[in-house]
């Protein structure tokens, strides 16, 4: 039985159900994400309890960002209550490997009960507890798993962190009938990937998608721990929806307009350099300890066969490195916020990097040098040092 | 026939005594006043120099007839009110009757006037309150005041001017609150040779709001209209003048009770931000009552309810209001300057507004939903209505009780009001808290004093005079609420507030790297287009080679915005707008006039504060113990740039104290 019509047949103030300690505990973890830790409305913090059929789905929301998921359970009554989220999670994780029964009694207490441990919570009225929106029905697209995972990890650290009108907190997801991109930017980096040789189903023309940051966070946990191979994506006017597996994964759309990226991604870097991504890091590493603590400014000198990569401030000294490259071209020398670097040499895992310059003005670009099955590439704005 | 009178000075005395002219912007809003009582549909404002050369503001409006053209410069002389009762309904901006002798006396006055159905105009000429020309003469009709050379004969209050860019934005946001008021309108602003603003008529607030501000700011907006019925009029006790009057009741006054027939309704119109939009200051709240700007506490805080737990404490939206009510329900004698006002029904109205504002928002923001509905929150605290204020604590006592709110029933799913973070750190009694020697760290903009980097004069004499050896003793515990610093010494206990701290160390660093010419800066992704609006405009034509030498890069693009390039680094690319908004407005509120080092002292704090580390964020150890081994090498570890305290310490004697083994 599907979690949303449960929740639909319930709303009575009765409930008594049994369940296994693990699985319980299974989804209880996977749900402390969302649950709403420095709330200021007391019903965050409570999970919605809801049993019918064979199941008992548990909800989580921030008002953003929700999760309903569900185990089987022993249902002896139908019914729904709340209960406080972190404090059940914590007690839960104590118990012993055992079957616990849960049993909702007068004025929203909850009783658990585990083997002879008995403990009694209270919780708030069940109607007290956010409506979610339901699952739609139509325009339903199965995107693997994995992929969506790897593109998250590929582009999630360049989202801004703060919201304004020039950038999103949040990443772009374009489907089309045979490709996914995402992108992502914090107005001084952007991350771009694509995976092309997919099909999707369903989809004609460009499908794109706002993704919130929290979300993209959580949808990356959910898949990093899920046997599902394949999720399921739908959205309406103003909830996205990502199922995986049991669980349900909805967020609120975030409204703007994403910049128009395709003018920035550089077309005539014509200085391009191949470095040995573990060494780029290390040298970057040593250098930016003596730079500025607020700018992390570095400076790049290319010149012929050597790559010099030099910082300095008034109060720690300086530092110079170099490293060797093929490179025949006009020297150049430009700066970069060496986190934006080592941020995205991190991403890439192990492997050559092509970095692609024009000049000390123009965005600077970082992609892999072999190619894989994704297209990615990273553009970094250059800094005046 | 001429329609001015000379109030009865029994009434002229009851008026606030009181000066109407500060600043050129005040002849400004004096004039403009007129202006539109006058029914004028056009209305165009010259100044020079940032109006302490020129004023001049030209209507087409009633005009004046001869004799009245003269008596408007009598003390006291109107034609809007005629007695004391006309105080209860004021309906028009203007009603002292004292702008024009005023304005007359401390400069050199021209009118030109002409009612339409008069065959000729009149020409006055005031020189420092004397009349010295009055002639007829071919003029079109309205009525066109000139004013030349402000203060020329009161030197001391000229030498108090601010600089010209500071009045000039003065006056430009003056016009532009006054032209968002009248969309039907015409209104035009020009510094000598530079049109500020040119508005016509639009057909209602909103195209105004656009015409203005642009569409960035409209689509950041929502549309607040509502409606709701008087179920009385009048006061629920006597107006202050009254009750100040030991002299008894007047036989001429009126009864307690007005015309009980109709009670008449409240309005209010306007827009209110989305929350995405944060402003650190009031600054951005435009409340109008009657077509009056007014600025009003009970209002604000009407609004901050609104806005609980959709934005936090210390931020504030955009709010442009129109609240129309009764003309006897508001009390608009309360000082010269007319921007405050006494609400009659003080409870009901903010009820009204917050309700209101709070139902715009909520229709804004529907998903998911809540199945109950949010309670509203009991009413506005005593302390902020008008009365309670006023001293007369019996007489607001029982307003209070009689008007007092039915107790909330039934479960509410509001919050409970966010404690501010103070609370952790009010110790009792027994406890003192010295250091820099602020109780409160509450953020309260309002309290700040503006200047650099004056610390508070310690209470305590034994506070220490040298911080920094203390400082770098200090041995970080952890964080309270990811906010403050604990830190222990042998000398006691602290709290550092995090973000303070970042920012002193970083403003320091920021006008050191800014006098060595070793400023770094980041280029943006893609040029942001920032909207300015007409001072902040003024103010940044002056100061546009300050902030290129500090990182900035922007050109102008269009008349209204500038793109910007490139920005000072550590500052996030989100954060550039605000930074750059709020910088400007805070040098065009300006009180001195603006030298380079004040320039640049704000640059930095503005840059420091939006590259600091912020409150709510989890520092490890190494990064608490680096934050305070810098804080320790800055000049002035005690207070930030915007003079908030940064440490406050809590001595071993006083611990022993408290726990009473000393
Ligand atoms: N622009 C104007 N057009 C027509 N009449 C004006 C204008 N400005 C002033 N007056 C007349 O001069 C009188 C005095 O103006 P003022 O000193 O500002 O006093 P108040 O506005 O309080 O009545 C007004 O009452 C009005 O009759
Ligand atoms: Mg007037």
């Amino acid at each position: 039985m599907p979690v949303e019509a449960i929740a639909s047949a319930t709303g009575t103030t009765t409930m008594e159900i049994t369940v296994s300690k693990a699985e319980l505990l299974r989804e209880l973890t996977a749900t402390q994400g969302v649950v709403e830790r420095k709330t200021t409305i007391p019903i965050l913090s409570n999970y919605l309890f809801e049993a019918g059929g064979d199941k008992l789905s548990l909800t989580a929301t921030d008002l953003d960002l929700s999760l309903r998921t569900s185990c089987n359970a022993k249902v002896k009554k139908e019914g729904a209550c709340t209960i406080p989220a972190r404090k059940l999670h914590d007690y839960v994780k104590l118990l012993p490997d055992a079957d616990i029964t849960i049993k909702l009694l007068e004025n929203h207490w909850v009783s658990i009960r585990c083997g002879r441990s008995n403990t009694k919570m209270v919780g708030m009225a069940r109607s007290n507890f956010p409506s979610l929106p339901a699952f739609p029905t139509a325009g339903v697209v199965k995107i693997p798993g994995q992929v969506l995972r790897s593109m998250i990890a590929k582009t999630g650290f360049a989202i801004a962190s703060e919201e304004s009108r020039y950038t999103l907190n949040g990443g772009l997801m374009v489907l089309k009938p045979e490709s996914i991109t995402m992108v992502a930017t914090d107005g001084h980096r952007l991350s771009h990937v694509e995976r092309p040789g997919e099909k999707f189903e369903g989809v004609s023309g460009e499908m794109k998608t706002l993704i919130p940051k929290k979300c993209m966070d959580e949808l990356k946990s959910l898949l990093d721990s899920t046997d599902a191979e394949v999720i399921e994506f739908a959205k309406d006017e103003s909830t996205l929806f990502f199922r995986i597996g049991q669980r349900l994964l909805t967020s609120r759309q975030l409204t703007g307009q994403f910049p128009n990226f395709e003018a920035v991604l550089p077309k005539d870097n014509n200085k391009s350099i191949t470095l040995h991504g573990d060494e780029l890091s290390q040298a970057i590493s040593r250098v930016a300890q003596f730079a500025d603590e607020r700018s992390r400014a570095v400076r790049l000198k290319l010149e012929k066969g050597e790559l010099k990569l030099s910082a300095s401030s008034t109060e720690t000294g300086e530092s110079e490195d170099s490293l060797e490259i093929d490179y025949n071209g006009d020297a150049l020398t430009i700066g970069f916020n060496a986190q934006y670097i080592l941020d995205f040499l991190k991403a890439v895992g192990a492997g050559d990097v092509k970095l692609e310059l024009k000049d000390a003005q123009s965005a600077g670009q970082l992609r892999p040098a072999e190619g894989e099955d994704y297209k990615y590439r990273y553009i970094v704005m250059p800094m005046r040092i | 026939m001429g329609k001015i009178h000379v109030l009865p000075e029994h009434v002229a005395n009851k008026i606030a005594a009181g000066e109407v002219v500060e600043r050129p912007a005040s002849v400004v809003k004096e004039l403009l006043e007129n202006s539109l009582d006058a029914g004028s549909t056009r209305i165009r404002i010259q100044v020079e120099a940032g109006g302490k050369k020129l004023i001049q503001v030209t209507d087409n409006g009633c005009g004046m007839v001869r004799d009245d053209a003269l008596l408007a410069f009598e003390r006291h002389a109107t034609s809007k009110i005629k007695d004391a009762e006309d105080l209860l309904s004021v309906a028009t901006l203007g009603f002292r009757g004292e702008a024009l002798p005023s304005i007359g006396s401390v400069s050199r006055l021209r009118l030109e006037t002409r009612a339409p159905d008069e065959p000729s105009g009149t020409i006055v000429e005031i020189n420092g309150g004397k009349i010295f020309k009055v002639e007829e003469a071919g003029l079109p009709a309205g009525t066109s005041i000139t004013i030349r050379d402000l203060f020329f004969n009161i030197p001391a209050r000229k030498k108090f001017l601010k600089a010209e860019s500071t009045e000039l934005s003065h006056i430009a946001s003056l016009v532009t609150h006054y032209a968002l008021a009248h969309p039907d309108k015409h209104f035009e602003l020009h510094s000598a040779t530079n049109a500020m603003l040119v508005a016509p008529p639009v057909a209602g607030y909103s195209e105004r709001v656009y015409q203005v501000f642009g569409k960035e700011t409209l689509d950041q907006m929502i549309p607040v209209a509502a409606v709701q019925p008087l179920e009385r009029i009048g006061l629920p006790q006597p107006p202050p003048w009254r009750r100040s009057d030991p002299s008894g009741g007047n036989q001429q006054e009126p009864g307690e009770v007005l015309d009980p027939a109709p009670f008449g309704e409240m309005r209010v119109h306007g827009f209110v931000s989305k929350p995405e939009i944060q402003k650190l200051n009031r600054n951005s709240i435009y409340v109008f009552v009657n077509g009056r700007l007014i600025r009003d506490r009970l209002v604000q805080h009407a609004l901050t309810e609104a806005y609980r737990n959709i934005l936090p404490p210390t931020v504030y939206p955009v709010v442009l209001l129109f609240l129309e009510l009764p003309s006897g329900e508001v009390d608009v004698n309360v000082h010269p300057s007319k921007t405050e006002v006494r609400f009659r029904q003080g409870t009901v109205m903010h009820d009204f507004v917050r309700d209101s504002v709070r139902a715009a928002l909520m229709k804004a923001r529907p998903v998911p939903q809540f199945a109950v509905e949010i309670n509203a929150r009991p009413t506005a605290t005593p302390s902020l209505t008008p009365g309670a204020r006023a001293g007369n604590v019996a007489a607001s006592a029982a307003w209070r009780d009689l008007y007092a709110p039915a107790e909330a029933t039934g479960f509410s799913l509001q919050a409970p009001v966010p404690p501010p973070v103070n609370e952790n750190f009010q110790f009792g009694e027994a406890f003192r808290v010295e250091g820099n020697a602020a109780l409160s760290l509450a953020r309260a903009p309002q309290l700040i004093p503006t200047d650099g980097c004056t610390p508070p004069v310690p209470d305590e004499p034994e506070a220490p005079s040298d911080l920094a050896p203390s400082l770098a003793s200090l041995k970080p515990l952890g964080q309270i609420r990811e906010s403050f610093i604990l830190a222990v010494n042998h000398e006691g206990l602290w709290i550092v507030d995090q973000h303070v701290a970042h920012e002193r160390v970083l403003f320091e660093k920021i006008l050191k790297q800014r006098a060595a010419l070793k400023v770094e800066s980041q280029r943006l992704l893609m040029p942001l287009l920032v909207e300015l609006t007409p001072a902040q405009q003024a103010v940044f034509s002056e100061i546009s080679d300050e902030l290129a030498q500090n990182g900035f890069e922007a050109e102008p693009f269009g008349s209204r915005s500038i793109a910007v390039k490139i920005a000072p680094a550590g500052v996030d690319a989100t954060q550039v707008e605000h930074m750059l908004h709020e910088l400007l407005d805070q040098l065009s509120r300006e009180e001195q006039s603006i030298n380079l080092e004040k320039v640049r002292a704000r640059i930095a704090a503005s840059i420091a504060c939006h590259a600091a580390i912020k409150v709510n964020m989890p520092l490890e150890q190494n990064k608490m113990e680096w934050l305070l081994a810098e804080l320790a090498k800055t000049d002035c570890p005690m207070s930030c740039p915007h003079g908030r305290p940064v440490v406050l310490r809590y001595s071993l004697k006083d611990i022993q104290k408290a726990f009473k083994r000393i």
